[in-house]
């Protein structure tokens, strides 16, 4: 197959100085923008006690273990600013993303140890339950840094019990040691009760000498059954007992290597439990890259910083998305499928590190006077219509046939709407996409570059498709929401309008109320919002998609379950005719 | 040589970025139509002097209208 992938067509154009000079503006307003995100990963990153104040006590940070952790310059972060318990502590408390350990790919994720010595807080087994399910759809093993002081008591009625509570990762641990994805847990500190339980659960314990792990730790240990309350006599018992159990907690490495053997190795020095895992992750499963790369890894072949100038930060604007994909991908190639049908929507084969990706993007602006072919109305790119819906369909069970990772871009209105798109059978078509989508069993990934809206952002690979969406991200230009707020105001409130009308009434109350809808729309569809409530997985720079596409290609090619042969894949065929 | 600037869709014109007698570069947006709740910007074909403006902030225009001529 090396005549289809070694030197596939080329696109993209230069840009030109005229478009430079008409850009400054929108590259300044990136720029600014993904500062305000910057800040609120620096907020998350300074939370709790200083790193200085940690490093005093001799233990890193767990900034600072990722970070000694990972092959230099692969750590993709995810889920940095994710909070949607809305904790005082502007954390979930945990820290993940993907990286590369020793030349392999792996999910890591570990506990906050500067705030609350790592508790559990409201929000934070919904994160590691993101996690777990990244591990278990891109079939990387799964790296935990435990240093977990259990849950924050005082607000336990919202996270320990519940369906997705705090108890669900350890079955979902359970559950990726059966499908044979194996869960390695270096462990620090103290770790009582739900400590104890992330420290166990793992598969294979490296522990630091002075961490402990427990069913209860010494503040349970201490206390006494329930006596209708406490008294100062009470309290001096309890002081005693604390002080002993301080001295000596439960589960210490003396008991649980020594006498249990659950610590399969113990280490003198942080770090040394950090080059324990590196030095096993040498022999964790993975394909040697060479296995499924169709193409020597190629450069793009334009510059990450074009990418501030070819997508417009003012959401009215149209650009062409095919020339930002062409900034992503390897050397400007592609195979496009279906050029033509459908041409709202880009299907093609592409190229990230040598390996073969499938492309799905929105296009925007004027699709031409005779589509969408079913209307008496013009077609404008950003929404679906009949031949990009029945396109896709095509593309996405090809891929599920070659076994290609696909990679969603949406910048999306939604479906095209009223009774002439219903008879075009829009609202079965859009189904069906997520139908097809259901039955590849392929890991997918989505880019929200603009707007995700109405059902178009479930059906163009969202989140919502989280057996096959590893994880998505946005930019600083993200905005999801049902419909735009204005629309919503509009659908809210039209009939009381024509009521207050009728009945000759002041009609400002009602607008004013549907103004201030639309700004509430406005505000919780905003970039921070959408990534601190989880409908994406990070905001990043636009300078680093490719980083997350390389990420979650390099991952996705590990190990995978399933394997196409090259030369029996029958996509590329398809699209040479 | 003069070449005519058109409209690719339908729409009104809600920004005029150029003058005449104003030079261009390739690309430079000088033009903008509102149709269907979006922005499409009309670039400059080429490096060049805008010949003559034949529309007016405001004018809705049909798709293939000439909007100007660069020289």
């Amino acid at each position: 197959m090396r005549p289809y992938f070694e030197q596939m067509n080329t696109f993209g154009t230069e840009i030109k100085k005229g478009a430079i000079k008409r850009t400054e503006e929108n590259v300044e307003a990136f720029l600014d923008a993904e500062s305000q995100i910057d800040a609120e990963v620096a907020r998350v990153k300074n939370a709790g006690f200083s790193t200085e104040k940690i490093n005093a006590r001799g233990e890193m940070t767990v900034w600072q273990r990722i970070d000694y952790l990972v092959d230099e310059g692969s750590w993709t972060p995810l889920h940095t600013i994710y909070n949607p318990a809305n904790n005082e502590e502007g954390t979930t408390n945990v820290i993940d993303g993907l990286g590369k350990i020793s030349g392999k790919w792996a999910v890591i994720i570990g506990f906050d140890n500067k705030v609350m010595a790592g508790a559990w807080l409201p929000g934070q087994s919904d994160n590691i339950l993101r996690v777990t399910d990244l591990a278990k759809r891109l079939n990387v093993p799964l790296i935990w840094l435990v240093n977990c002081s259990g849950a924050k008591l005082p607000e336990q009625e919202k996270f320990y019990a519940n369906r997705r509570g705090a108890g669900t990762p350890f079955f979902r641990h359970a559950e990726l040691e059966q499908m044979g994805i194996p869960v390695l847990a270096g462990i620090y500190g103290t770790n009582p009760a739900g400590g104890g339980y992330q420290s166990i659960s793992p598969t294979v314990l490296f522990a630091h000498k002075n961490c402990n792990i427990a069913v209860g730790g010494a503040g349970i240990v201490s206390g006494m059954a329930p006596q209708g309350g406490f008294t100062t006599e009470m309290a001096e018992v309890l002081i005693e007992k604390a002080k002993e159990n301080r001295a000596k907690p439960p589960g210490s490495v003396k008991t649980h290597y020594d006498e249990t053997g659950f610590f399969r190795y113990v280490f003198e020095e942080e770090k040394g439990v950090l080059d324990g895992l590196k030095d096993y992750m040498k022999d964790m499963p993975a394909y040697n890259p060479k296995f499924f790369r169709v193409a020597e890894p190629k450069e793009p072949a334009f510059a990450q910083e074009d990418i501030l100038r070819l997508l417009p930060i003012e959401q009215k604007k149209v650009y062409e998305f095919d020339e930002i994909l062409a900034r992503v991908v390897d050397g400007a190639e592609h195979l496009e499928f279906r050029a033509g049908y459908g041409p709202e929507i880009y299907t093609g084969l592409c190229k990230v590190d040598g390996f073969l990706v499938a492309c799905i993007g929105n296009r925007q602006g004027y699709l031409g006077k005779d589509y969408p072919e079913y209307a008496d109305y013009p077609g404008i790119g950003g929404k679906l219509y009949r031949q990009g819906l029945i396109k896709m369909n095509e593309f996405v069970t090809l891929c599920g046939r070659d076994r290609v990772p696909i990679i969603w871009f949406q910048d999306t209105s939604g479906i095209d709407v009223g009774d002439i798109a219903e008879k075009a059978e829009l609202l079965g078509l859009g189904q069906s996409l997520i139908y097809s989508i259901q039955q590849t069993d392929i890991p997918m990934m989505l880019v929200v570059l603009r707007k995700g809206s109405a059902a178009a952002h479930y059906v163009l690979g969202g989140p919502q498709a989280n057996r096959h969406n590893a994880f998505t991200i946005g930019t600083a230009a993200t905005e999801i929401y049902v419909m735009h707020g204005e629309t919503a105001a509009v659908a809210t409130y039209a009939r009381r309008l024509v009521k207050e009308k009728e009945s000759g009434n002041d009609l400002q109350p009602i607008v004013d109320k549907m103004n201030e809808l639309a700004k509430s729309y406005y505000d919780k569809s905003r970039p921070i919002f959408c990534a601190k409530n989880g409908l994406v997985d990070e905001i990043v720079k636009l300078t680093d998609i490719r980083k997350y596409m390389q990420a979650f290609v390099g991952s996705a090619y590990q190990n995978p379950k399933s394997i196409c042969p090259q030369h029996q894949m029958i996509l590329p065929r398809i699209i040479k005719g | 040589m003069s070449e005519d600037i058109v409209a690719p869709l339908a729409g009104k014109i809600i920004a005029i970025n150029i003058e005449a007698g104003q030079k261009v570069e390739e690309d430079e947006e000088i033009f903008i139509i509102e149709a269907m709740k979006m922005e499409t910007s009309i670039y400059a074909p080429c490096d060049g002097t805008i010949k003559a403006i034949k529309v007016k902030k405001g004018d809705s225009v049909e798709e293939d209208a000439i909007l100007g001529t660069i020289e």
